[in-house]
């Protein structure tokens, strides 16, 4: 994917997340793109591990930075005491029109992550981010052995909470499944 | 007999003071091979008293770690509210320890660098090299391991290799939330001191006074603070008193930037620069395989010094390979700028200077033209700050100045003087043409 179409991709993901609720902060984006690329096979590219809140990519925060610097995305306040809001800028739809291949191939998969991380805080957010980070890259299959190794990488996550985290992470595969793209050449 | 304690005069911090195990570090191979590597690589072009060396940033970083160490881990300035979420500093044993890893990790945090500092990195050094990834591998070398192994405490080299190259650059380990604070001490974006040393010393060598801010205040306001308020992940943040400082600390970063790091000039220089590397390594003068070396020996071996005596002589052969790149330099007759990146024309094409560097390679040819496009660097304004009523607040929340900074995108194509005037009236003519075609091309699968 160049540049331009993963900048595309960003910024057809960023609009659908604030449809849907989304606060839109650094973190519920990279939460986003990291199960649009590993869960959904949007091969975008970047590579996360785990660090801010869990599974976290430097590549995808300098593309932001890229993406602020191309007038596609901006930083706002939308409450005093919480972190800022990426928001499209009054060119992000004009530049989007001139995508429409790269738009329409992945917009599915687009609208199924926002529809089911919109509403999602950090929190819990880094919870099932982590989650299914443990059971992809690990392969920790079995669910106990999940919630425990959850807890080891994050320890203010208590053990109920972890697996919790990861029955929604496998019950957030199953409805995944028909938006799931083949690997791409 | 034996000094234990030893003390350096430096231009920005007046006095840095050694141990008996730091100065052994001072005096190793690696470390004492950065007397040979110019900080900014050739922009003493352009800025003649630009000629500092990676030798005193590394011990300029050094000192500004253990400031920052000292002020974050003081009892008065940790919460219980950060206490709990960093248990560490309630460890008043494991301490001293951290320190001395800090005070190492950040005097060797740059001792993988390439000669002539980042102008060849990229391309020179094999698919997945950087100098981070060389840094790590001194640090982890029989030589370095020795001294680690000396001290009391020991040393452990992965805590060191963490602390001195960041997650980012060693992906493949894990960090603790406490080894993720102390590496953003060195290398962290907001207000790593690898980056507040380069911004004071180049300003100093280059005679630019922008990158000068006040790094006293900064530091001694910098405290360990939750990413937001109620969150479970600590930060790098600044009290509310320090947010002028910390404005003027991005403020110098951007004009630095701007002035220096990214002036056109520079920049064709670092191209002209890695022109004669290619040309001068694909005879095989250090690998047969075109790149710098990787193995420590052969990295040893290679500073400024056996590029500036090679390209003297090549710039005064015409059969030399490079010769053209090193005459360009030697010389001072480098490409002169035929486009900078204009916002509108981005409305057209996302990389314009990419479209038309391409365009123009067809008119004139290859040799001709070069393109640069540097990285967007990240305004950093991502860091939390504690207000005066004790609220964790955002930066761009806390600071007007800060919420108003933005990064920039920058590309320019450079054109053979020669060819600068009628290169200027190509383009003149045909650049609404090349940008809306190339614009029209970039939802295509490849490039065109």
């Amino acid at each position: 994917m160049k540049h331009s179409q993963r900048a595309a991709l960003l910024t057809l993901l960023n609009r659908e997340m604030l449809n849907r609720g989304s606060w839109c902060g650094e973190t519920h984006i990279q939460k986003a793109a990291f199960f649009l690329q590993d869960l959904l096979g949007v091969d975008s590219g970047f590579e996360f591990i785990l660090y801010r809140h869990g599974p976290f990519s430097f590549d995808l925060r300098d593309e932001l930075s890229s993406m602020q610097a191309e007038d596609l995305l901006e930083l706002a306040m939308r409450r005093e005491g919480y972190g800022p809001t990426y928001v499209p800028t009054p060119f992000s739809e004009t530049f989007l029109e001139r995508f429409p291949r790269t738009t329409a191939r992945y917009l599915e998969q687009i609208r199924f992550v926002a529809a089911e991380l919109g509403d999602k805080a950090v929190a819990e957010l880094e919870r099932l981010a982590t989650a299914f980070f443990i059971l992809d890259r690990e392969g920790i299959v079995d669910l106990k052995r999940r919630a425990l190794r959850l807890v080891e990488l994050k320890p203010h996550i208590s053990l109920p909470e972890a697996r919790f985290a990861c029955e929604q992470v496998d019950s957030l595969i199953e409805r995944a499944r028909p938006f799931m793209l083949e690997e791409e050449e | 007999m034996t000094k234990i304690f030893h003390e350096i005069r430096d231009p920005i911090h007046v006095f840095i003071h050694l141990d008996w195990y730091e100065k052994k570090v001072l005096d190793s191979r690696p470390f004492q091979r950065l007397r040979n590597i110019t900080q900014l690589a050739l922009t003493y072009l352009l800025y003649p008293g630009a000629t500092h060396k990676r030798f005193e940033h590394s011990l300029g970083v050094m000192e500004l770690a253990s400031r920052v160490f000292e002020v974050i881990t003081k009892p008065t300035n940790v919460t219980d509210e950060v206490k709990g979420l960093l248990p560490d500093l309630g460890n008043a044993d494991a301490l001293p320890y951290w320190k001395h890893v800090l005070r190492m990790a950040a005097l060797c945090h740059d001792i993988g660098h390439l000669p002539f500092s980042h102008a060849a990195e990229e391309e020179l050094l094999p698919k997945g090299w950087t100098h981070e990834r060389l840094s790590r591998s001194l640090i982890e070398s029989d030589e370095m391991r020795a001294i680690w192994k000396s001290m009391v405490p020991r040393l452990d080299p992965e805590d060191i290799v963490k602390l001195a190259v960041g997650a980012r650059k060693a992906k493949d380990l894990q960090f603790s939330k406490w080894e993720a604070i102390l590496s953003e001490i060195i290398v962290g974006d907001a207000f790593g001191v690898d980056r507040i040393d380069y911004l004071l010393r180049d300003s100093h060598h280059t005679g630019v006074a922008y990158g000068k801010f006040d790094h006293y205040r900064l530091i001694d306001e910098l405290r360990n603070l939750p990413s937001f308020e109620g969150s479970s992940e600590p930060a790098l943040g600044i009290n509310g008193g320090g947010i002028y400082s910390a404005e003027a600390l991005a403020l110098a970063r951007y004009f630095m930037f701007s002035q220096v790091y990214y002036h056109p000039i520079r920049l064709i220089y670092d191209r002209h620069l890695m022109d004669f590397l290619s040309a001068w390594l694909s005879q095989g003068t250090l690998l047969p395989v075109g790149t710098f070396p990787i193995d420590i020996e052969g990295h040893l071996k290679t500073t400024d010094d056996e590029i500036n005596a090679a390209m003297r002589i090549a710039a005064s052969d015409a059969k030399a390979p490079g010769h053209h790149a090193a005459h360009c330099i030697m010389r001072h007759c480098h490409y002169k700028v035929l486009y900078e990146r204009d916002p509108q024309d981005a409305k057209l094409n996302s990389e314009p200077g990419a479209a038309i560097a391409r365009a123009a390679e067809i008119e004139f040819g290859k040799d001709p033209v070069r393109y640069s496009k540097p990285k967007v660097k990240d305004v950093a304004t991502d860091f939390p700050v504690r207000g005066r009523d004790g609220r964790i607040l955002a930066a761009i929340s806390a600071s007007e100045t800060l919420s108003k900074l933005q990064p920039t995108a920058m590309e320019y194509v450079f054109i053979d003087p020669q060819l600068k005037d009628k290169a200027k009236t190509w383009l003149g003519k045909n650049r609404d043409k090349i940008l809306a075609a190339a614009g029209e091309q970039e939802d295509q699968d490849h490039e065109a």
